[in-house]
């Protein structure tokens, strides 16, 4: 549809995309107000008599929030990982390969898509608990991997797909074996698949917060989702802080978004809609 | 031949590259959720030395009867050297008769030989390996031991009570380690489901779930149709659109509920002070502090974070309806508002149930959102059915009841995928992953 743009368009369009922003922008401005600011008089205020970074140096100062962040970072990169390596092997034989369970296989990962993860935490806990995998990465490495498979499995299927037979066809008339057609041919090939499914797994990883909250407890193995629920106290709440907490997360998912938005868009949309 | 020989070699090929993916959920996800539905038969409490094991018969920690047995015994004639007339009597009594326990115990060979056997290993310092650690008892025979401990139990705490003890709080302690080394079995069978399925605190957790998936998800879809075909054409600024859309998507979930939590304040809240200026809530603070207000500030959190999300599946949707088909409709004098029911509509079926079918089961088992915005409050008013199993496991460490309740979650989420899954059409589905 090539329909023209008009000005009802724009308005409507600036409508929607100011609601979207409009939390964001909200709670930058609250991070940068002096405390004094945050209430009374001036709470609903943009123009304010006194602007600060305190409560950025606060968030690592006074809170282990860099702990978090490096937290989420290596198990959300270890999660991209192992998940990848398990699940390029998989989606090629899907692709690619003729075997019997094949559908049942399928079936699997579509069910365990479909999971409640709470069905699984107690024992999942209890087995974390007596292995002494509390507290470290591997304790959410595991579980995230597990249940990130379906999906990498699913879009590397796709992206596996879309590569032509023939360049296959013709290593295997050199007498190049699956394994060798899949490494030297395929997984180069296939590699911007690779990198959307690793972008889409991360911020998985990284949003996770029901097996972070059970299995990590201790302060220093927290990640960054839960240790911002920690901030707040049973009957306070330090806005000033949580604000900036809340910005500091979300710019790097901003930068990432507008950096690799075509890929994101076309990884996520790409199980819903039929080629 | 050679043919087949390369096919079968092929197919082992494929084996060995599903392999690393089939074993890893076969052990992270099938299996825990076999032992969830095993845990819930049980009553299994993490604070209760008594009960956080799975026990379906009576046994005895025998390392840990051994060691308190020995030390019990020789305090109670400790302390019956050091009293005095009846006294000295009833405590020479209370040891004779734990004795008397522990013989009638070893009358049992088997027991004896374990008894002995760590007892040796005991004496030589060495650890007691896991396997020697658990015996099991007769019921009746058990049931009367543990009659008798109690009693004596009873007894010491009369004693220390009487200030008749030189080490009170040694005696005490050591008659509960002596009664905590025998397991009492606590399988429930279903028990658990019982009591549960009896109480209206689950079926509030059900029917708040169930309320906030059926209004948030309807937002959702809604929203999510009319920003797709808003921005479904080409337009200068199309890309800060898109990049806008996927903003809330790649915000972590307990982050943006924290965001909201600040818009919804009572005090400082800008989205409460909107809502009580156009008369909608009283005053501030009852935004999120009376249930309709809770609920209500949910779903508005819900449909922000998701709305765009779903429009991003549906504009990839609208994108694959040939614009021919509009062309031709336009030729043939076909209204705006007919070409959406008659083209759009039954063209995007497929990926609506789709997003439909996913956004249910996302919103069917919300957690982040919940337990940051509300904690499941005002008075359990926002409680899901997730935040209820959540609690009752990690607050409550009540494994057996949470463990139900997650078995419950499951059943409920399989419900709404089989319908969704006979109302999709296995066809649909299957195209899906194939």
């Amino acid at each position: 549809m090539n329909r023209q743009a008009g000005y009802s368009f724009y308005a409507a369009t600036a409508i929607f995309v100011a609601a979207v922003m409009f939390p964001f922008v909200w709670i930058f401005l609250a991070s940068v107000k002096a405390p004094a600011y945050l209430y009374g008089r001036y709470a609903f205020d943009v123009v304010v008599p006194e602007y600060t970074l305190d409560n950025y140096v606060s968030v690592f100062a006074n809170h282990p929030f860099g702990r978090y962040l490096l937290n989420s970072f290596a198990v959300g990169l270890l999660t991209m990982t192992v998940t990848l390596g398990i699940a390029s092997f998989a989606s090629y034989a899907i692709a690619r390969l003729h075997f019997p369970g094949k559908t049942l296989f399928l079936g699997v990962l579509l069910a365990i898509s479909m999971f409640p993860q709470i069905a699984t935490i107690s024992p999942l806990f209890l087995f974390m608990q007596s292995a002494g995998l509390r507290n470290t990465y591997a304790g959410l490495v595991i579980p995230y991997t597990t249940y990130a498979l379906p999906l990498a499995i699913w879009y590397m299927t796709t992206f596996f797909r879309n590569i032509p037979y023939e360049l296959e066809e013709a290593a295997k008339m050199d007498g190049a074996s699956a394994l060798v057609v899949f490494y030297k041919v395929l997984v180069p090939l296939v590699s911007p698949g690779l990198f959307t499914t690793a972008i889409i797994v991360f911020v998985d990883a990284w949003h996770e917060f029901l097996f972070s909250l059970t299995i990590n407890t201790k302060e220093s193995m927290m990640t960054v989702p839960v240790g911002i629920a920690m901030f707040q106290g049973e009957f306070t709440f330090p806005w000033g802080e949580i604000s900036a907490a809340a910005v500091t997360v979300t710019v790097p998912i901003i930068v990432l978004v507008l950096l690799f938005q075509r890929r994101i868009i076309s990884g996520l949309t790409s199980g819903a809609v039929k080629e | 031949m050679r043919f087949g020989n390369r096919t079968l070699a092929r197919t082992w090929t494929a084996y060995a590259m599903i392999l690393p993916a089939v074993l890893m959920i076969a052990a992270v996800a099938i299996w825990p959720l076999i032992r969830t539905f095993w845990i819930s038969l049980y009553d299994l409490r993490l604070n209760d030395p008594e009960r956080n094991q799975l026990n379906m018969s009576y046994s005895v920690n025998v390392e840990k009867y051994a060691e308190s047995t020995a030390l019990l015994l020789s305090l109670l004639k400790k302390e019956a050297a050091a009293a005095q007339g009846d006294r000295q009597s009833e405590l020479s009594a209370l040891a004779d008769r734990l004795s008397r326990v522990n013989e009638e115990l070893k009358e049992d060979a088997a027991f004896k030989k374990r008894l002995d056997d760590v007892n040796e290993l005991l004496d030589n310092f060495q650890p007691v390996p896991a396997e020697l650690q658990q015996i099991r008892l007769d019921r009746n025979k058990a049931v009367r031991m543990r009659q008798q401990l109690s009693d004596i139990k009873q007894s010491v705490q009369s004693l220390k009570d009487g200030g008749a003890l030189s080490r009170p709080d040694d005696a005490i302690g050591l008659t509960n380690s002596v009664l905590q080394s025998f397991s009492v079995p606590n399988y429930v069978g279903f028990g658990h489901y019982q009591k549960l399925l009896s109480e209206p605190r689950l079926w509030d957790a059900l029917k708040n779930t169930a309320l906030f998936t059926a209004i948030s998800v309807a937002l959702e879809m809604l929203a999510g149709l009319l920003i797709a075909l808003l921005i479904n054409r080409t337009f200068r600024g199309r890309g800060l659109v898109r990049a806008a859309v996927l903003i809330p998507w790649a915000t972590p979930t307990a982050v943006s509920a924290m965001i909201w939590h600040f818009l919804y304040d009572g005090q400082n809240g800008i989205v409460a002070k909107l809502l009580m200026e156009i008369g909608l809530v009283s005053d501030m603070s009852a935004l999120l502090s009376t249930r309709t207000g809770a609920l209500a500030s949910v779903i508005l959190a819900d449909v922000w974070k998701t709305a765009p999300f779903v429009a991003l599946l549906l504009l990839a949707g609208l994108q694959t309806i040939p614009s021919a088909l509009y062309e031709a409709a336009q030729v043939d004098g076909a209204s705006r508002f007919k070409q959406f029911f008659h083209i759009t509509l039954p063209l995007l079926k497929p990926t609506l149930l789709v997003a439909l079918l996913f956004r249910t089961l996302d919103a069917f088992r919300v957690f982040d959102l919940i337990y940051v915005l509300t904690g499941g409050g005002p008075a359990n008013s926002t409680e899901s059915i997730t935040i209820y199993a959540y609690k009752t496991m990690f607050a409550e460490l009540n494994f057996g009841a949470g463990s139900a309740l997650s078995v419950i979650v499951f059943v409920c989420v399989l419900l709404i995928s089989m319908a969704y899954v006979k109302l999709l059409g296995g066809e649909t589905l299957s195209r899906r992953i194939r």
